[in-house]
This record gives structure tokens, C-alpha cells and sequence, in this order.
């Protein structure tokens, strides 16, 4: 067995998800089937990884970024419960992550990369946040090149267009999800009771189409139809994934209870009042004190008593407050 | 822009009953029916202000393009199966002995399998720009009337409309099987054959580019071959492929020939005793292969190590390629 523990790093999770990433995904759902000793460092910096990209798996000095290749090289650590198939389901595992990798993945690279409105609105400021500043620069510019240019070499073509490109993908996918679905069918499982390497693979497909909120997402819609493959990523989420999802629903609780006290805030009238009575009494003053400074309004102040006391016999005039027109005082 | 052509009828009493999303795709099908000599063979649009057809299902997130994709499926559907299958499709591809390369050969040889097992009448016509001539950029392509349809799921697919197919009886499980095993081919062996045959530097020079630009004049040859291997470079790279070592691309080919014995086991053909088109994809792959004589023999001996997948070649070539 190993003497140094194994090292997984994977991209940060969100929305309820231990990853965003569909790869790392796959390789968290694979280490937690069987129970691998290894510690997993989530972060967004992928600053010493080989590739610039997540999964790498690092162990006894030796760094594997592919999914394929980390699975082969857990599987030779003895991991993994691909032991119990069968040669000829085995044989399927390799067939359906063929299938998983030409008809699915494209579809999702489109989706997250090439989307511009998922893009814009959700890809590029999740991992502006989640990369740390000088590579947050360029690195989701270079993923989505490189996404781009997998779909459209692959997909697409001097001789079809982009939008003739997307609807093909897009139907590929569909079509690729009712074959799981069939593959599936009321197994718990892809080959019964027991977690395989191609559920972990689906998962990590899946996962993040059903639960990232993503603006324009149309395999969501295809997806949530497919009843099986939903009750599948629910239940591995909730049985090996518990505290992501607590996570979650504290956040939820948090962003709740934030916007309550915002309510209340906003529904505080008394404040409010005050701050209108006060608005009104200086707008009141103001008008006042142009009033008085522009001669409208005179203000003289007699002693009633002095002045009577002084002279009786002269023209009596009481302390007076005369408004008038602009012609000045009558 | 200014309109052409003006044309309008009257609904029939059945079509009275239509709903209006009926009434509209039923508006659309017939005018492109009824103008299809202008519109066949050219890419055109179609517009409309329907409303109605907005609460299709699959289309409530993304509207407009979708709509028309489906309009193109319908119209596809309903004017294909309209017509039998002529007497005078030809399915073109390259030179054969002197000019194709490896990866067009296998594809060549997969759907003139599919068409055998089938059953339909067609003609193998080559000609030496059977590239440039297809509707995809890519051979082999078939001609069927007004039609050109080219690679091997869009003919299948198409034939599938004239009311052929070799997998409509299967249950849906063998088919998601059957379409999973298909992928693989493509995927593992598709790419393992660009590899050998364009990245390759020993045999990309002595064999693939030679062929390749083989019906050009020099300097014509070499700027084409190299215009071609840079592409399919630039698509290995892209697929992560090019990064592989010549070991683990042949680790690659054996785990699929592994699966494929594995499902193949003692049958007849995958699944049972009838061809479906995993069987067309897989002879035309392995036979292809086998028969090669390529430097350094690639992936020969790795198929020769499953003795029932060589038998099985052995099997279809007897059945439907002896005349």
C-alpha cells in the first residue's frame, strides 16, 4: 500500500457541487465509490499544475492530469470497484466513455465556452473569482480558445455553419443522454448494485447540468425528463457529497436571511419619516430664507410698549409683518 | 430582396381540423415541396412570424434556430420517404489502389458495407476529387437522385427515411449499445488512424502524402498534402491525441479491440445472427487494417491477437463483398 498519502487537486465547487468541473467531478465521485485514502485540496489556482487544469493527482512525485490516466493509475493502486465487472461490462465501460466523450462532451464544452451569454454572465466571472489575479487574466480566454477550437474541428467544419454546428451538438447530446438512460434503466447503478469508473464518468457529466444555473442551458430541460439519471446524480450527491450540500443550504439560509433583514430594513418607516419631515423642513427654511434675503418677506419688530411710551402723538405703527407683492411694503 | 412568386391553396376539409402549429408546419412543407426545383441544392430561409410555434417541446430556451431545425428534420422526413430508392445511386470515393489514404478508407469501405447489408442497389464510382466533390469535404459520399449525402451516419441516418434499417427491431438497450461500441470506433480507432497516417512522420511521408497528392501535378502535391496533414494535425491536437506516444496510441487500439472480442464474443455478428451497422463500422475499420500493408505494420499484430475479430472479418468479406 502507499506510504505517502495521495494528493487530488480539483477545482472549487459551487452551487451544491464538490467541483464545477465535470473531470474533477468524475474523479471525486471515483475516489469516494471505493473509499480512497486521499486528501483533496480544492482550490482555484492552478498556478503549479502541469497543464494549467484541473484534476491532478499527485503521488510518490509523479503529477497525472488526464481522467483516464488517473483512473488507470488508481486502479493499478488497487482502488476501485471496476474489479467486480465483468470482462464484458468492462467492455462497455469503455464504450460508453467513448460515447460520453464524442456525443457529451462537446455539447457541454459549447454550453459553458462557447454560450456567449453563459459565458459572460456566469463562466468568465466564476473563474475571474475563483483564479487568483494574474492568471485570472488569461486563463479562462485560453480555455474557451481551446474549447472552440475542440468543437469546431471536431463538430464543425469549413462546410457546415456555426448555428448548423450547435444544432447538431446539441442533438447528439440529447440523443447520448436517452442512451444512459436506456443503459440505465431501474438499476441503481450502471452494472447493478456497484459503482463503476462509468459512473463516476457520468456523473461528473451530469452533475453540473443539473444543478449549475446556467441561463440558456436547453440539455437541462432534455435532462430533467430522463428521470433515472437525475434520481442517480441526487442520490450520489446526497450519500458521498453530504457536505457540499450543507453547504449549500446554509449558504441559501444565509443569503436568506440577509435579504429578510434587507426587507426589514427597507420597510423601517419610522426612519423614513423622519428623514422626510427633515427633508421637508429644510426645503421649507430654504425657501424661507430666499424669501426673506430677496426682500419678499419683511420682517420689523417694533416694541410695542417702548415706542408707545416714546411718542404717542407720531404715526403709530405696530410691529408689523407685511407680505406683499414686489413693489416692497405698502 | 423582392418577391418572386406569390402561391397560396386552399386547406382540405381534413386539414381544416389542423391545429394552427399543425396549419403552419403543414404551410411551410408544402411550399417547399412545391418550390423545391428553386430551393434544392442551395441553403435558403424561411422566414415566419408564428407565434404559435413557440411552445414546441425541446424548444422553449432557445426559439427561432431550433424551430427551423426541426422544420428541416420534418421536411427531410416527409420529402425522402416520398421517393423509393433509385436505381442509379453511386457512391463515390477515391482511387482505390493508388490514391486513398487510411482514414478515408475505412470510412469508404464502412458504408459500401452498410449499403451490401442492406440490401440496395448502388455503383462504386471513383474519381480522383471525390474530396472537393462532397457536400462535407470528406469521402465517401452517395448520390441518390437529387440528394448527396456523405459519411456514414448521415447515410445511415438517410437511408433509415426510405424505410431501410438494421436496427429497427433491436431493443432500446442492444441500441444504446450498439450507437456506444460506435462511438468507441470512432473515437479510438478514427483518431489512431489519423495518428498513424498524418502524424506519423515515417509513414505520413512515404505513404499518405505520396497518395495523397498523387493525381496532382507537382508542386500542386506537395502543397496539398501538406495544406491536409496540417489540418488533421491541428484536429489531432485538438482531440488531446497528438500528445500521444506511438505506444500509447497502440495501448489505445488494443483496449478497444479488447471490447469489441469481448462483445463479440462467439456470435455470429454483435448482436446475434443479423449485421447492424456496428458490424458495417467494425469491418470497415478492421478489414481495412488488416489488409494494409503500411510501414511498421501498425496495429496488425494487435488485431491479430483476437482471433474472433479476424474471423469475423473473414465472415462479412464471404457474405457480402463476394462477387
Amino acid at each position: 500500500m502507499a506510504s505517502e498519502k495521495m494528493k487530488l487537486e480539483v477545482w472549487k465547487g459551487d452551487w451544491g457541487l464538490p467541483s464545477v468541473d465535470p473531470h474533477c467531478l468524475a474523479v471525486l465521485a471515483y475516489c469516494k465509490y471505493s473509499g480512497v485514502p486521499i486528501e483533496i485540496v480544492k482550490t482555484g489556482n492552478p498556478w503549479k499544475s502541469p497543464t494549467g487544469n484541473f484534476p491532478v493527482l499527485r503521488h510518490k512525485g509523479e503529477a497525472y492530469c488526464k481522467v483516464t490516466d488517473i483512473f488507470s493509475y488508481l486502479r493499478k493502486e488497487h482502488w476501485g470497484s471496476d474489479f467486480e465487472l465483468t470482462t464484458k461490462q468492462s467492455a462497455d465501460v469503455v464504450a460508453f466513455s467513448a460515447l460520453l466523450e464524442e456525443k457529451l462532451l462537446p455539447a457541454l464544452l459549447h454550453l459553458w465556452w462557447m454560450d456567449d451569454k453563459t459565458f459572460v454572465d456566469v463562466t468568465r466571472p466564476w473563474y475571474a473569482r475563483a483564479i487568483p489575479f494574474p492568471l485570472s487574466l488569461f486563463l479562462p480566454g485560453r480555455t474557451q480558445r481551446k474549447a472552440e477550437l475542440r468543437v469546431n474541428l471536431t463538430k464543425g467544419g469549413d462546410y457546415i455553419s456555426e448555428t448548423e454546428t450547435e444544432t447538431k451538438i446539441y442533438k447528439e447530446a440529447k440523443e447520448c443522454l436517452n442512451l444512459l438512460s436506456h443503459k440505465l434503466g431501474e438499476k441503481q447503478y450502471m452494472f447493478g448494485r456497484l459503482p463503476s469508473s462509468l459512473d463516476a464518468l457520468v456523473f461528473g457529466y451530469l452533475a453540473p447540468l443539473l444543478k449549475a444555473p446556467l441561463p440558456n442551458n436547453q440539455l437541462y430541460n432534455h435532462l430533467i425528463q430522463c428521470d433515472n439519471l437525475c434520481r442517480v446524480v441526487n442520490d450520489v450527491l446526497v450519500t458521498f457529497f453530504p457536505a457540499d450540500l450543507r453547504e449549500m443550504e446554509e449558504k441559501q439560509k444565509k443569503e436568506q436571511q440577509k435579504a429578510k433583514t434587507n426587507s426589514s430594513d427597507n420597510s423601517e418607516f419610522p426612519n423614513r419619516r423622519r428623514n422626510m419631515i427633515l427633508a421637508g423642513l429644510f426645503a421649507l427654511s430654504a425657501m424661507a430664507a430666499y424669501a426673506w434675503s430677496s426682500g419678499l418677506i419683511q420682517i420689523q419688530i417694533t416694541d410695542l410698549d417702548s415706542a408707545s411710551s416714546h411718542n404717542k402723538s407720531a404715526n403709530s405703527r405696530r410691529g408689523q409683518v407685511t407680505v406683499g407683492g414686489g413693489d416692497g411694503p405698502s | 430582396m423582392h418577391p418572386v412568386t406569390y402561391i397560396g391553396r386552399k386547406l382540405l376539409p381534413r386539414e381544416k381540423r389542423y391545429a394552427i402549429i399543425e396549419r403552419e408546419f403543414l404551410a411551410i412543407v408544402w411550399a417547399v415541396g412545391k418550390l423545391s426545383c428553386y430551393l434544392l441544392g442551395d441553403a435558403f430561409y424561411i422566414e415566419t412570424d408564428s407565434k404559435p410555434l413557440t411552445p414546441l417541446p425541446e424548444r422553449t430556451t432557445i426559439g427561432q434556430r431550433q424551430e427551423m431545425a426541426l422544420v428541416a428534420d420534418a421536411l427531410q422526413a416527409t420529402v425522402g420517404a416520398s421517393e423509393p430508392w433509385p436505381d442509379d445511386v453511386l457512391l463515390y470515393q477515391q482511387y482505390k489502389a493508388e490514391q486513398i489514404t487510411l482514414p478515408d478508407c475505412t470510412q469508404c469501405l464502412a458504408v459500401e458495407a452498410f449499403l451490401r447489408m442492406c440490401g440496395l442497389r448502388f455503383n462504386v464510382k471513383c474519381k480522383t476529387n471525390a474530396e472537393e466533390m462532397s457536400p462535407s469535404g470528406k469521402v465517401p459520399f452517395i448520390q441518390a437522385g437529387p440528394y448527396l449525402v456523405s459519411e456514414f451516419e448521415p447515410v445511415v441516418g438517410f437511408v433509415a427515411r426510405k424505410g431501410f434499417s438494421l436496427s429497427r427491431d433491436m431493443s432500446d438497450t442492444d441500441r444504446s449499445e450498439m450507437r456506444a461500441y460506435m462511438s468507441m470506433l470512432e473515437n479510438i480507432l478514427g483518431n489512431a488512424e489519423l495518428y498513424m497516417a498524418w502524424f506519423n512522420p515515417e509513414i505520413s511521408n512515404e505513404v499518405t502524402k505520396p497518395r495523397y497528392g498523387c493525381s496532382y501535378p507537382w508542386p500542386l502535391n506537395w502543397v496539398l498534402a501538406w495544406k491536409k496533414q496540417r489540418a488533421m494535425i491541428a484536429l489531432l491536437t485538438a482531440n488531446d491525441w497528438a500528445s500521444k506516444t506511438v505506444e500509447e496510441v497502440t495501448e489505445e487500439v488494443h483496449t478497444c479491440c479488447l471490447a469489441l472480442s469481448e462483445k463479440l464474443d462467439k456470435k455470429k455478428y454483435f448482436f446475434g445472427d443479423s449485421p447492424t451497422e456496428l458490424d458495417a463500422l467494425v469491418y470497415g475499420h478492421l478489414y481495412t487494417l488488416l489488409t494494409t500493408k503500411l510501414p511498421g505494420g501498425p496495429f496488425t499484430s494487435v488485431i491479430r491477437e483476437f482471433q474472433n475479430l479476424a474471423e469475423f472479418c473473414k465472415r462479412v468479406d464471404s457474405a457480402y463483398f463476394s462477387d
